[in-house]
């Protein structure tokens, strides 16, 4: 395939999923509300961001709105649309699509003039400052944002195509999502739903508490009698502890039973059983989220500074200590947020707002401040939340969490509910419209 | 080919003509706005320079004394909402930046 059907492919493919996922939400904004990308701003340079999702797409289209168009901004993604991971735990329920979680990347094209281009990043030349791709092609740059977010290791039992294929993760939205809800589907009363969340750092600290309470709710309604067994790596829950204490022993009662400190040595995918310091456990449907890594392109090309799994930044720029010219944003970055979307978003516009500024020979802003806000399902109806803000702290050269200014609702509710696809609706618009 | 697929294609291939001027770093730049950096911490949910209208209040163009005022008062809010909790992460100075850019887009 040639450079010119990338690109056609890049922009159709956008076109028909950004109807999906944008439905009603694309039509009620004009062009100046979302925003223009202003000439003569007398900066200029080529910026390259690797990875399409929720800190690719915001950094790319804020390099524009505040760069103009003398920065040139190629964004590569080797999807042909974003399946939002946020709110994909409905999929499971039946409350959501995954087409209806798809968002295309056409507007960032049309709207702000940003280069799509469709493919999988394999190598970055620091030196050289250009990256390459499987398909061999070379795309030079002045500023490299990297955004791949994460992957994962292997459980021991899972090496297998066929494993992997039995017992999901679903922990990057998309195909597994779906088959994850069939699975559920496949579930007679009175079964077993076994799932592992990974010990910290992993992404969404409240989702797989989240992912408990979702599916213990459908399961009550549409398989009575069976249970959620949730094997936590980690010494008790990790976020929202009021929420979930309450999910699980008031709302979910009888259904979740909750082991903290849980290690898992392997799984059987073909007896459907988990081996673990509390014995073996036999489920009908096992959903192991496995421990997290940074995205194998950091990995590879000697980004994952911070324990050889996640890169270091500077988060006044988030340029990698590894690596001058390149920034790590998202999930991907060691930082002392939450691998979150939300922050994604926010650590995306002091990159772009950074990286504006370095180009025009300035200096990042010196106290930048970051907000995380994360709403949790905890019935068909009733959510819960959990937010945080944080800012630069000169001493440790961290963003520290400002004292006072971060919690969770103090109980779940339809409201909350509520506010949360609305919420959901304008942090997409803000990374993808 | 349409006109709307050759019109896509065109803006596609435009900043690629542009990436070819490249330049070194230069100071001829207007710095970016006062408060603005701090100010997108609103975009999330309430759009690009607060002008959404597909969810939370728009912010555009309200007074910057309103924005101001608002803001100091949901410190105080108990239980806080999610909105209340995020106001106590600013302080006055803050706080009167993000009144001041959001006041003035329009
Ligand atoms: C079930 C679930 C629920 C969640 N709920 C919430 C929530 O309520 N609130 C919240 O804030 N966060 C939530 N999250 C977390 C959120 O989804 C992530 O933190 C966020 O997506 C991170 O953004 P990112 O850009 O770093 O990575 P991603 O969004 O994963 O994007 C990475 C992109 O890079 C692409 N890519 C990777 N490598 C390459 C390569 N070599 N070449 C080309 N492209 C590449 C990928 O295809 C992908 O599109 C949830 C996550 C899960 C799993």
């Amino acid at each position: 395939m040639n450079r010119r059907d990338f690109f056609r492919l890049a922009s159709m493919a956008g076109i028909g999923a950004s109807t999906a996922g944008l439905t009603g939400l694309v039509n009620a904004a004009t062009p100046a509300q979302l925003g223009t990308v202003p000439t003569n701003t007398g900066i200029s340079g080529r910026v390259v961001v690797i990875g399409g999702g929720m800190a690719g797409a915001t950094v790319a289209k804020y390099l524009r709105l505040w760069g103009g168009t003398g920065v040139s901004v190629t964004l590569i993604e080797r999807e042909t649309a974003y399946n939002s991971n946020i709110l994909s735990n409905l999929v499971l329920s039946g409350q959501r699509s995954m087409t209806s979680l798809q968002f295309g990347y056409s507007n960032l094209a049309t709207r702000y003039g940003i280069r799509l281009v469709k493919g999988d990043v394999s190598a970055i030349d620091p030196v050289g400052h250009s990256v390459s791709l499987a398909d061999g092609s070379k795309l030079p740059y002045d500023r490299l944002v990297v955004a791949p977010g994460i992957d994962f290791d292997t459980i021991a039992g899972l090496e297998t195509p066929a494993a992997q294929a039995r017992v999901l993760h679903a922990w990057k939205a998309g195909t597994q999502t779906t088959q994850l809800r069939n699975q559920l589907l496949a579930m007679k009363p009175g079964g077993v739903f076994a799932m592992t969340i990974p010990a910290k750092p992993y992404r969404c600290p409240p989702g797989p508490y989240e992912r408990a309470c979702v599916v213990a709710d459908w399961l009550k309604k549409n398989r009575a009698g069976s249970k959620v067994i949730v094997l936590d790596a980690n010494p008790g829950i990790t976020a929202e502890p009021l929420a979930f204490t309450n999910a699980f022993e008031v709302v979910h009662k009888g259904v979740i039973e909750y082991h903290p400190g849980v290690s898992i040595s392997s799984i059987d995918a073909s007896t459907m059983t988990l081996n673990s310091n509390l014995g073996s456990i036999k489920a009908n449907v096992i959903n192991a989220i496995p421990a997290h890594k940074a995205g194998k392109v950091v990995i590879d090309n000697g980004l994952a500074n911070v324990g050889g799994r996640w890169a270091g930044v500077d988060v006044l720029t988030y340029q990698s200590t590894a690596a001058p010219g390149i920034h790590v944003i998202g999930d991907a970055s060691a930082t002392t947020q939450p691998k979150a979307g939300h922050i994604a978003n926010q650590e995306a516009k002091i990159c772009a707002d950074a990286i504006v500024r370095l180009l025009a020979g300035r200096s990042p802003d010196p106290s930048p401040i970051t907000n995380s806000a994360c709403y949790s399902p905890i019935t068909a109806d009733t959510a819960s939340w959990l937010t945080a803000v944080f800012a630069y702290d000169p001493v440790s050269r961290t963003m520290q969490p400002v004292p006072g200014a971060a919690g969770e609702a103090a109980a779940r509710s339809q409201d909350n509910y509520k506010e949360m696809i609305k919420w959901f609706n304008t942090l997409m618009e803000d990374s993808f419209a | 080919m349409n006109q709307k697929t050759m019109r896509l294609r065109v803006l596609l291939w435009l900043p690629f003509a542009l990436a070819s001027t490249c330049v070194t770093a230069q100071t001829t730049s207007a710095a970016p706005p006062a408060g603005r950096l701090l100010a997108s911490n609103c975009f999330q949910c309430h759009g690009n320079n607060g002008k959404s209208n597909i969810g939370f209040e728009r912010l555009a163009g309200s007074s910057s004394s309103e924005i101001y005022n608002e803001l100091r008062e949901m410190r105080s809010k108990v239980p806080p909402k999610m909105m209340d909790m995020h106001a106590r992460g600013y302080s006055d100075a803050q706080i009167r930046l993000i009144a001041d850019y959001l006041s003035k887009q329009r």
